[in-house]
């Protein structure tokens, strides 16, 4: 189990770090669009009070992954509380099996659940979650949606982390998953000339939901890392206990064994000495 | 000059080179992007990208996406899907094609949004037939 997890992990890991760029890029991309026209007046950027939230809990399908999923429930768990002590509702929608727990042990509401691969690998496995997520909010439905997933920063440490989706926000630090990476550099002065092909209002309506799809790819991405490793770490740790436990038990039955042995012999050297 | 030409997908890079120019399918039509051109921002289309270099020619199969051109002539695509001509399955291709059709064919009952994903779906299976064969073709010519 701990050679599979390995190798797992370490195709999920591949795949995190391919994807970055794209994001990084399309980020840019934004940053760039944003200085020619007033991009807060797009439906996936407006900001509004909040009533109604969701969270999107990327979670495993299976368990035997240590603390992986508990970990990641008790954060959601925190944010859903912080929220409704501000009288919002929250919904989550899952995408992991595990996920229900958040409803069996939390009792918070599920508003919807999605299948998800033991390991990702295309962007249109995310399509469904990311398509309900953009419709919703623009629909008016939610005002506020989170993002529960868990980022890996390496084998060994995995962070439950909780991103706000949407409204976007441009602000650099907002793009996911770039630990360790240098921010956006400026690459548009103001007053350069730029061409917009339809217009800007068209571009941005096909980029924003692309970049809501990214970073849920991204996210799940991270959290089948994650998951991978938090197994990996998991059984190495059970392969270590169950040798410690054969030693010992080992070492019991040896030493009752012999004991067994040692009173037979007294019994019947005792019993010689009395002839 | 050349252009930084950068075509990736959000699965991995697929061609990251210094090239002369390069060919693609907006939104609004077919456009040619040399060193030197305005920086601008576009919607691509469904269909073939063509990369040149040295007078040779590096076809790909792009389903939607965007350019950017930034001003230091440095163009980036970001390809929602894209594969060169070389790795195009044709056989693959032709299979989803055939399957969007008879889809269309024989579901009468489909809603506008699904019949616009059907006819998505068929325009990508298309336009890697069509890069897929004309590499094809092309290729016994270079031996």
């Amino acid at each position: 189990m701990e050679m599979i997890s390995a190798v797992k992990m370490r195709r999920a890991v591949a795949n995190v770090l391919a994807t970055r760029s794209y994001a990084n890029l399309a980020w840019q991309m934004l940053t760039d669009v944003a200085k020619k026209t007033n991009i807060n007046l797009h439906p996936l950027l407006a900001k509004r009070p909040i009533k109604k939230a969701a969270v999107a809990l990327i979670i495993s399908n299976r368990g035997l992954a240590g603390g992986f999923n508990s970990r990641m429930l008790v954060e959601t768990d925190a944010l859903i509380k912080k929220l409704k002590s501000q009288g919002a509702e929250v919904e989550v929608l899952i995408n992991g099996k595990r996920g229900k727990k958040i409803y069996q042990q939390f009792g918070h509401t599920i508003a919807a659940e999605f299948e998800k691969m033991d390991m990702t690998m295309k962007v249109e496995e995310v399509l469904p979650l990311s398509n309900m997520i953009v419709s919703d909010y623009t629909a008016e439905k939610y005002d506020e949606i989170y993002l529960g997933y868990t980022d890996f920063v390496s084998a060994i440490k995995q962070i439950p982390t909780i991103k706000k989706l949407l409204p976007l926000s441009t602000a650099a630090d907002a793009a996911l998953g770039a630990v360790g990476e240098a921010p956006a550099k400026e690459t548009v002065s103001a007053s350069a000339e730029f061409l917009f092909e339809p217009d800007p209002a068209n571009v941005l309506n096909v980029l924003l939901p692309r970049l809501v799809e990214v970073q849920i790819y991204q996210a799940v991405l991270e959290s089948d890392a994650s998951e991978h490793s938090a197994r990996m770490m998991a059984m190495r740790n059970a392969s270590d206990a169950a040798e410690d436990m054969i030693k010992e038990l080992n070492y019991n039955f040896n030493k009752a064994r012999q004991s067994a042995i040692t009173q037979e012999i007294s019994e019947i050297v005792g019993g010689a000495a009395a002839l | 000059m050349a252009l930084k030409f950068q075509i990736i997908t959000p699965e991995r890079v697929v061609f990251s080179d210094e090239i002369d120019q390069v060919t693609m399918n907006t939104q609004d039509g077919e456009i040619t992007v040399l060193p030197h051109h305005i920086p601008l921002v576009s919607v691509l289309k469904p269909g073939e990208l063509i990369c040149k270099k040295n007078s040779e020619e590096y076809p790909l199969a792009v389903t939607g996406g965007f350019v950017e051109v930034r001003p230091d002539s440095s163009v980036i695509i970001l390809a929602d899907t894209a594969e060169k001509a070389e790795e195009i399955d044709i056989a693959r291709a032709e299979e989803a094609r055939e399957r969007a059709l008879k889809t269309m064919r024989e579901e009468r009952k489909l809603d506008s949004a699904e019949y616009a994903a059907l006819q998505a779906t068929l325009d990508r299976a298309l336009i890697r037939l069509k890069v897929g064969n004309k590499y094809r073709k092309l290729k016994p010519e270079i031996k």
